[in-house]
């Protein structure tokens, strides 16, 4: 088990599904943010974080996922969450994540809602 | 307010009005209002500090323009171009005339405190609702009671929500086995192997009076660690290093204790649970083994007794647990002749029993292959010493009628004599030959012969039933044996073993049966 995070992305026609493995903590929040906020550079305003591979996030970790949701709201593009452990999700929901960010189950369902 | 900002085109003001809209984009507005200033007074550059609720040092709250701005302003250390404002500061640079008649710093400096409050009162409602996700944490681990059983993945949810409720970069949990702390599960990076459950220096740490041994979690700079107990007794600690901020890593404030300490609790009860959990799966598991190995030595012992012309037979077995050590067989051979077999493996239990299947492939395997004689003892002896632990060892009785002739060869391995009753009274001793099997390499045997006659009852036996215990710890003994043997001699076999059988339970008078017991019953039928 390792603290680093690794950020992997898969731009696909307008939308960039970001992949994280490992603890979002502060290091690992700034790295998801610094790879959205270089996506919004290069034009994408429909980010998908899909979180399959991390287990473990820590409150600096959600406010800098709540600075990546209002700098979305900012632009008006739209962000979207998936693959949740279910103590995340909830975690996300308490923290009104959920109000700004839309969660999926899976990939493909996050996919389809977010370029519906 | 725009009559009073003469640099300002109304162009500005349309964008500033824009930005200060029901979602207002404080950033974006401050920083406009910034650039206003410079360009109204000429300066390069400027920087807006305020004072932080707490006091201290004077923070940077936003900068335009060129020049030099620290982070931090020491309040006493106020730069030689700078305009006071309530609650702060604005410094700028090269040196500019009337920076303080502009109402624009004026309204920059109460913007930015009005920014600040709206910051301060989000970051409240983070750390309220984070308060919930504690709060959520400490019922979840409740209810993982209940719904986790497995200790490595409740080590692992333990040590995860622990380390994540509290910010921290680096965690460990420890369970305490064999009189010490062992790390379960890591996060973040390595963690000592063990502590020694009495350790002084970790004790202290636990209560909060020392530091962290060193090699607890190598190279974090500030650790928290509390046990966890059951009852007061100590089943393990938690521990986590390195409080993350946005700043980097620092100590963990006096609240994370408690609030770890909760987690601790709630983590013992589910531990606590998981291995009881796991303890009674390894008991079911041994049952069930216990069963199945019960179940192989019911097959391995003879069914019943094979016809002997001229002769009755019988055998019995009752081993004192599940599966015993005590081994008996009825092989017929050719030519009418029957070998009869009474062994017994020191120890009771499963080990015995794997001694007792060994010995009987063994004996079967020989049997088939060569003639009873010493010889035959030696090789077995060699077998045993083989295939088993060096602490196990079997005393073995083993004879081969010819029932045409009554004659009767044995071979005696440390084994309790054989009792031969003659029909006339007295008693002869199938005795010793030599050393149990399994003790030595080497070891010799001697073959003995007698001749069976018409009336005469020969018992084999173990020493589980000459070795019953009464409540005075008197033993059954021999002489109660033969007692029984000569008052039931002439009656059916079957019934002969069930006389024994009751007058060892009697003799007991209730104390369980401690050893396993066997007997062979051979009488030979009157002319």
């Amino acid at each position: 088990m390792t603290e680093s995070l690794n950020v992997t992305v898969d731009r696909r026609d307008g939308l960039a599904v970001v992949y994280t493995e490992g603890y979002i903590n502060n290091q690992g929040g700034e790295d998801i943010a610094r790879v959205a906020y270089k996506l919004l550079d290069e034009g994408y305003k429909v980010l998908l974080l899909n979180l399959a591979g991390t287990k473990i996030v820590n409150s600096i970790g959600i406010s800098i996922l709540i600075e990546i949701i209002e700098k979305m709201i900012e632009i008006e593009g739209q962000l979207g969450f998936c693959c949740l452990t279910p103590t995340i999700e909830k975690t996300f929901h308490i923290m009104g994540l959920a109000q700004y960010a839309r969660i999926f189950p899976d990939e493909q369902s996050a996919v389809a809602g977010l370029r519906a | 307010m725009p009559g009073s900002a003469p640099s300002a085109a109304a162009g500005v003001w349309e964008e500033l009005s824009a930005l200060s809209g029901d979602d207002l984009h404080e950033r974006l507005f401050l920083q406009r209002l910034l650039e206003e200033w410079c360009a109204a007074h000429g300066a390069a550059g400027a920087a807006l500090y305020l004072r932080p609720p707490a006091g201290g040092a004077l923070e940077l709250e936003l900068a335009a323009g060129e020049g030099h701005f620290p982070e931090e302003l020491d309040a006493a250390e106020t730069p030689a171009r700078s305009l006071p404002l309530p609650g702060g500061l604005l410094s700028f640079e090269p040196a500019v005339a009337a920076a303080g008649s502009h109402p624009l710093a004026l309204l920059l400096a109460a913007t930015a405190k009005c920014c600040r409050l709206r910051r301060q009162l989000k970051d409240q409602h983070f750390q309220v609702n984070y308060r919930g996700v504690e709060l959520e944490a400490l019922y979840d681990v409740g209810l993982a009671v209940a719904a986790t059983l497995d200790l490595e993945q409740l080590s692992e949810e333990i040590l995860l929500r622990a380390a994540s409720l509290l910010d921290a970069r680096r965690g460990a949990l420890y369970l305490v086995a064999d009189g010490h702390y062992r790390a379960e599960r890591t996060f973040g990076g390595d963690a000592g192997l063990s502590f020694a459950a009495d350790d002084r220096e970790l004790q202290a740490f636990l209560s909060g009076g020392a530091p962290a041994p060193a090699d607890l979690l190598p190279g974090a700079r500030h650790l928290l660690g509390v046990a966890i107990e059951i009852e007061s007794s100590p089943r393990g600690f938690l521990a986590v290093g390195d409080k993350e901020s946005r700043r980097g890593v620092g100590p963990f404030p006096p609240g994370d204790r408690r609030t770890l300490g909760l987690f601790a609790n709630q983590a013992a009860i589910a531990l606590e649970n998981a291995r009881l959990h796991r303890q009674a799966l390894e008991k079911e598991r041994l049952e069930r083994e216990l069963d199945l190995a019960a179940e192989i030595q019911r097959q391995i012992l003879p069914k019943g007794a094979p016809e002997v012309t001229g002769f009755d037979l019988v055998g019995w077995n009752r081993p004192a647990r599940q599966v015993g050590g005590d081994y008996y067989d009825l092989l017929p051979l050719a030519g009418g002749r029957v070998s009869l077999v009474l062994g017994d493996v020191s120890g009771k239990g499963m080990p015995a029993a794997l001694m007792v299947s060994t010995l009987h492939s063994a004996l079967r395997l020989l049997l088939d292959r060569a003639g009873l004689g010493p010889e035959f003892l030696e090789r077995l002896n060699t077998h045993i010493l083989e295939s088993s632990a060096s602490n196990k060892f079997i005393t073995l009785l083993l004879a081969e009628l010819d029932p045409s002739s009554g004659h009767l060869q044995y071979l005696n391995a440390g084994h309790n004599p054989g009792l031969l009753l003659r029909r006339d009274g007295g008693v002869e001793e199938l005795g010793s030959g030599g050393i149990p099997l399994g003790l030595l390499p080497g070891s010799r045997y001697e073959s003995r012969d007698v001749v069976v006659q018409p009336g005469d009852l020969v018992c084999i036996y173990s020493d589980g039933i000459t070795e019953a215990e009464a409540p005075d710890d008197e033993e059954f003994g021999t002489e109660r044996l033969l007692a029984c043997l000569r008052r039931h001699r002439n009656r059916p076999l079957q019934a002969v073993v069930d006389e024994i059988d009751e007058a060892t339970i009697r003799f007991a008078a209730g104390l369980p049966q401690r050893d396993d017991q066997t007997l062979i019953l051979l009488r030979r039928q009157e002319a």
